[in-house]
Formats: structure tokens, C-alpha cells, sequence
């Protein structure tokens, strides 16, 4: 079967949103960790005048790279749709890709658009009361660590999906990997009340374990989706498996 | 009337059962002569746990009877827990 | 599901070797106990770094709680794997009254945890006291919120047993699997918090 080239080929909607997603993840990895540095997050038991050093050091960067994710924060939709696409092609009912989209959707606003606008309004005027830089330093941080409701409701909606289907979109066992990342948000929830230690908002537990366990689930559902595309047959039956590749493939199109 | 697959799981309780009031003993020496940080107790009281963990898989989670590569996965984890924890703990020591 | 997946015949020496329920869920058990054993691992880390604070708070726990809950632990273990068995053999009836006992093993702990966290509370000791405390709560708080989502895994299995056009002992297995690494996760937290010095 001669493969579709690229203006025919039905897919390529969904190749698009993939390769979106791909670079929104990387650009959102680079802007935080690199261009901004606010990953790993500063450290909760800085005073007033630390803050301001925090701020000062990371002037240029914060404003750079939060504009970009203003400019191309949108990107990370498409991630959700696909996500929601894939639940729409299970054998479930609609209601969970519709809860799922209306969660993810709502969660781009603490999940990382909300400790975007705060930091840039902290390094904008550095003038600011050392007070006031410190407070927008705890809202950001806060924000971004301890609202993880959203996601993991989210994630526990997906896994049901999964658990449930009959179609076989996604492995059983990234099902419950969805479990386990929907109970590292729940990790996370002591970051409102401890100021150092394991379970601060940049603490081992609170952060780098659960960082670990989050990288691991984005990489591993970004593998998925691309396997789902392979195998998507646009039916509403179980899903085939991925066509060969390959000397198996080259002996398929030779054959036809 | 017991199986003899019943009987086994028996025995196999009543092992881990005692495994555990042993605790209480290693407990009950350790504090002689006052509470202080005992690296030997720690170690012991790891070890022991990741004994019973491992009798827990091979009989009640049924992996004596499974393909021999689960067996070998699990342990694998149990020996993955013993170096992390030790581990864990060794390196703090030493930083301490 | 057809009668021949339900009365599959013990396994022994002789008979065929598969995995015990899904191998998904084999997954799910071995990742969450890497998981809490890095948590065990930063809590034993820092118990090197202040062992005379982690020492004294210890002393305030009462270790005959734990170990009362170990053994709850265990039995539950034993009974499931018990009704795993009667399952495999077609004994339905008793294997559900075994996944019933289950259950009842998982509310008493339930019951005696709570009850010791009320006593540490009332003696002062809360999440925020010190250190030692804040693991304490957070390793015996998630190990709990495992065992909520273990009885909705009792659920499922409860529901397999109960319709005889239900009864996949791939399910049975696969629920029985998961609430095993409940026990042996509470083994590791009760060593690690309750006896270590």
C-alpha cells in the first residue's frame, strides 16, 4: 500500500497537533529550566532580601522567556486534544474525553500560565518593596506546586478511560500509570504548609521525586499517542495493531 | 478440608506472624541501656522486612508458581529496595 | 467469561506457568514500590542527619499499634490469597465469603490507624511538630490513601465473584496482586519508622 503523501494523507491533522506537542514540551522544558531558571524552584524559606536577589538575577530571563510562553503557551492544546481525541476513539462514553478536555483545558492557567504572569509582573519593576517581590514570589511558586486538583482528577478520568476500554488505544498498564501520577499530585500537597525540607515546594518528595514521575508519564503518553496515530483505522471498533515497519513493510509494498 | 496449597499459605502466615513479633523483640533489646542510634538494628530490622517482602511475592502474590522472569524481576526489586535503603542510609552516615 | 477460565486447576510442578492476573498491574505494583521506596529512602537520609530529634520523636509511637496492624495486614494477605485459590478451584461461595474477610482485615486497620493518629495528635504530635512526625504522617497517610484505592480493587473483585458471567480469575488475581503490595509496602514502613534506630 503506497503511503498517502502528505496534502492526502488523512492523518495529517494529527501528525501536526503531535509535532506541536512535541515542541511545545520543549520549549516549556527550556523556558523554565533554562531561560528563566524557575525550575527547580526557589527555594520557599527565602526573606524579603533573597527574593530580590532571585528576581535580580534572573531579570532578563524571566521577561524573554515568559514572553515566549505567551506567544506560544497555546501550543500545548494540542496535547489536550490529542489526549481527548484518543479517549473518543475508546469504546467508553464521550463524557469522559468532554470532562477530560474541560479539566486539562481549565489547568493550563495554574499548571503553568499563572506563575508566568506572576514572575514577569516580579521582574518588571525590580524597585519593587522587597515585601511585595517576595509575596509575588510565594504566589508563584504556591500556585504552580499546590493546585494539583485539576490534574488529578484529570489523570484519574483517563485511567478510568483506560481501564475501561474495550478498543485497546492504550495499554492497560499506562492506565495505571495514570494512577500513580494522579497520586503524586496528592505528594504535593503538603508544599502549602512546610517552608523547608522533603516536602517544600522544592523539596525531594514534593518536587524532585515527583518531577521524575511526571517526566517519565509525559515521555511515555507522547510514545503512545504516536503509536495510537500509527494504528488509527478512523473506525469506531478495536483498535488494529501498528502496521509493520521495516523489512517486513518493504516486503508489503513489493508484494502490492 | 485443607488443600494442601491452604496448608502451605498456612505455614507461610504463621512464619511471617512470627517474623514480626520478633520485631518486637529486636525492639525490645535495642532500647537496653537507653534509646540510641543503632546502625546494626537498622540494618536488621531493613533486612528482615525485605525477607518477609520477598516471602510475600514468592508464596502469596504466586510467583514460585509464575514464568521464572517474574521471579527473577521481583528479585531484582527486592535487591534494587536493599541497595537504596541501605544505601540511603550508609551515605547519610557518612555525611552526618 | 467462559467456564474454562474460571476453573483453571492449581498449579504445580507439573502444570503450565503464567503470570499471576494482568502483567499490567505487575507494572503498576513494582513502579509504586520504587516510588515509596525512594520516599523511605530521603526519610532514612534524614533520620542520619538528626538522630537524636528522629530518635526521641520515635519513642513516642507505640510499636504494638504497628505490629497489630502488621499482623491485620498479613492475614488479610493470606485470606486473599486464600479466596485467589478457592477461585481457581470454582469454590466461588467460599471465595467470596474469603474476599469479604478481606475487606473486614482492611477496616480494622483502617480503624487502628486512625485511632493511633488520634493518640499521637492528642499527645501533641501533629504533621508540622518535627521531622520525624511529618514522615510519619506522610508514609502512613499515602500507604492509607493506597488502601482506599484497594478496596475499590476488593470492589471489582466482589463483582467478578459475584455473577457467575463475570468470573475472570484474570481479575480475581489481578486485585488480589495489588492489595498483597499493600501489605508488604505497610511491612517496609512499619521496619523503617517503627523499629529502626
Amino acid at each position: 500500500m503506497k503511503r498517502p503523501s502528505v496534502l492526502e494523507d488523512p492523518k495529517r491533522e494529527l501528525w501536526l497537533a503531535w509535532y506541536a506537542t512535541i515542541v511545545f514540551y520543549n520549549i516549556y522544558t527550556i523556558v523554565f529550566f533554562i531561560l528563566t531558571r524557575t525550575q527547580p524552584p526557589g527555594k520557599p524559606w527565602y526573606g524579603p532580601e533573597a527574593v530580590v536577589g532571585w528576581f535580580d538575577g534572573r531579570h532578563d530571563g524571566l521577561l524573554i522567556g515568559f514572553a515566549l510562553i505567551f506567544a506560544l503557551g497555546g501550543l500545548s492544546a494540542t496535547s489536550i486534544a490529542l489526549i481527548t481525541y484518543s479517549i473518543r476513539r475508546m469504546s467508553v462514553s464521550r463524557a469522559f474525553a468532554y470532562s477530560y478536555l474541560i479539566l486539562y483545558a481549565v489547568s493550563a492557567v495554574p499548571g503553568f500560565l499563572f506563575i508566568c504572569v506572576v514572575m514577569t509582573v516580579g521582574a518588571m519593576r525590580p524597585d519593587r518593596s522587597p515585601a511585595t517581590q517576595q509575596w509575588l514570589y510565594d504566589l508563584g511558586f504556591l500556585s504552580f506546586s499546590g493546585t494539583m486538583g485539576v490534574f488529578l482528577v484529570g489523570s484519574l478520568i483517563w485511567m478510568l478511560a483506560i481501564l475501561l476500554d474495550k478498543n485497546g488505544v492504550f495499554p492497560k498498564w499506562f492506565g495505571y500509570l495514570n494512577l500513580c501520577n494522579a497520586l503524586t499530585e496528592v505528594v504535593v500537597a503538603p508544599s502549602w504548609i512546610f517552608h523547608r525540607g522533603a516536602f517544600a515546594w522544592n523539596g525531594v518528595i514534593a518536587w524532585w521525586i515527583d518531577v521524575v514521575v511526571f517526566g517519565a508519564y509525559t515521555g511515555v503518553f507522547i510514545y503512545l499517542l504516536r503509536s495510537l496515530i500509527l494504528r488509527e483505522d478512523f473506525g469506531t471498533g478495536p483498535l488494529p495493531d501498528r502496521p509493520p515497519s521495516g523489512p517486513a513493510r518493504v516486503a508489503e509494498v513489493a508484494a502490492s | 478440608m485443607p488443600t494442601k496449597t491452604g496448608l502451605r499459605l498456612f505455614v507461610v502466615w504463621l512464619i511471617l506472624c512470627s517474623i514480626t513479633l520478633c520485631y518486637l523483640l529486636i525492639d525490645h533489646v535495642a532500647d537496653v541501656g537507653g534509646r540510641t542510634a543503632n546502625t546494626a538494628v537498622t540494618m536488621a530490622a531493613i533486612l528482615v522486612a525485605l525477607v518477609k517482602v520477598r516471602i510475600i511475592m514468592q508464596e502469596f502474590m504466586g510467583v514460585r508458581s509464575a514464568p521464572r522472569v517474574l521471579g527473577r524481576i521481583t528479585d531484582g526489586w527486592v535487591l534494587i529496595m536493599a541497595v537504596a535503603l541501605v544505601g540511603c542510609f550508609a551515605v547519610g552516615k557518612i555525611l552526618a | 467469561m467462559t467456564i474454562s477460565e474460571t476453573a483453571l486447576p492449581a498449579t504445580g510442578a507439573g502444570s503450565t506457568r503464567r503470570v499471576p492476573g494482568q502483567p499490567d498491574m505487575w507494572f503498576f505494583v513494582l513502579f509504586e514500590t520504587l516510588l515509596f521506596t525512594a520516599y523511605l529512602g530521603v526519610y532514612l537520609f534524614n533520620r542520619t542527619q538528626h538522630p537524636v530529634l528522629f530518635l526521641h520523636a520515635q519513642a513516642q509511637l507505640h510499636l504494638w499499634i504497628g505490629a497489630v496492624n502488621t499482623i491485620i495486614l498479613l492475614t488479610s494477605s493470606w485470606v486473599i490469597a486464600r479466596c485467589v485459590e478457592e477461585a481457581r478451584a470454582g469454590r466461588f461461595r467460599s471465595a467470596l465469603v474469603k474476599a469479604y474477610l478481606t475487606a473486614a482485615c482492611g477496616v480494622a486497620f483502617m480503624g487502628f490507624k486512625v485511632s493511633e493518629w488520634v493518640v499521637e495528635i492528642h499527645a501533641g504530635n501533629t504533621f508540622t511538630s518535627n521531622d520525624f512526625f511529618s514522615y510519619y504522617y506522610f508514609l502512613t497517610a499515602i500507604h492509607f490513601i493506597h488502601l482506599l484505592i484497594g478496596f475499590v480493587f476488593l470492589g471489582v473483585l466482589v463483582y467478578q465473584l459475584r455473577s457467575p458471567q463475570r468470573r475472570s480469575q484474570i481479575m480475581v488475581e489481578t486485585c488480589a496482586t495489588y492489595w498483597h503490595t499493600l501489605d508488604y509496602l505497610w511491612i517496609l514502613i512499619f521496619a523503617l519508622l517503627y523499629v529502626v534506630r
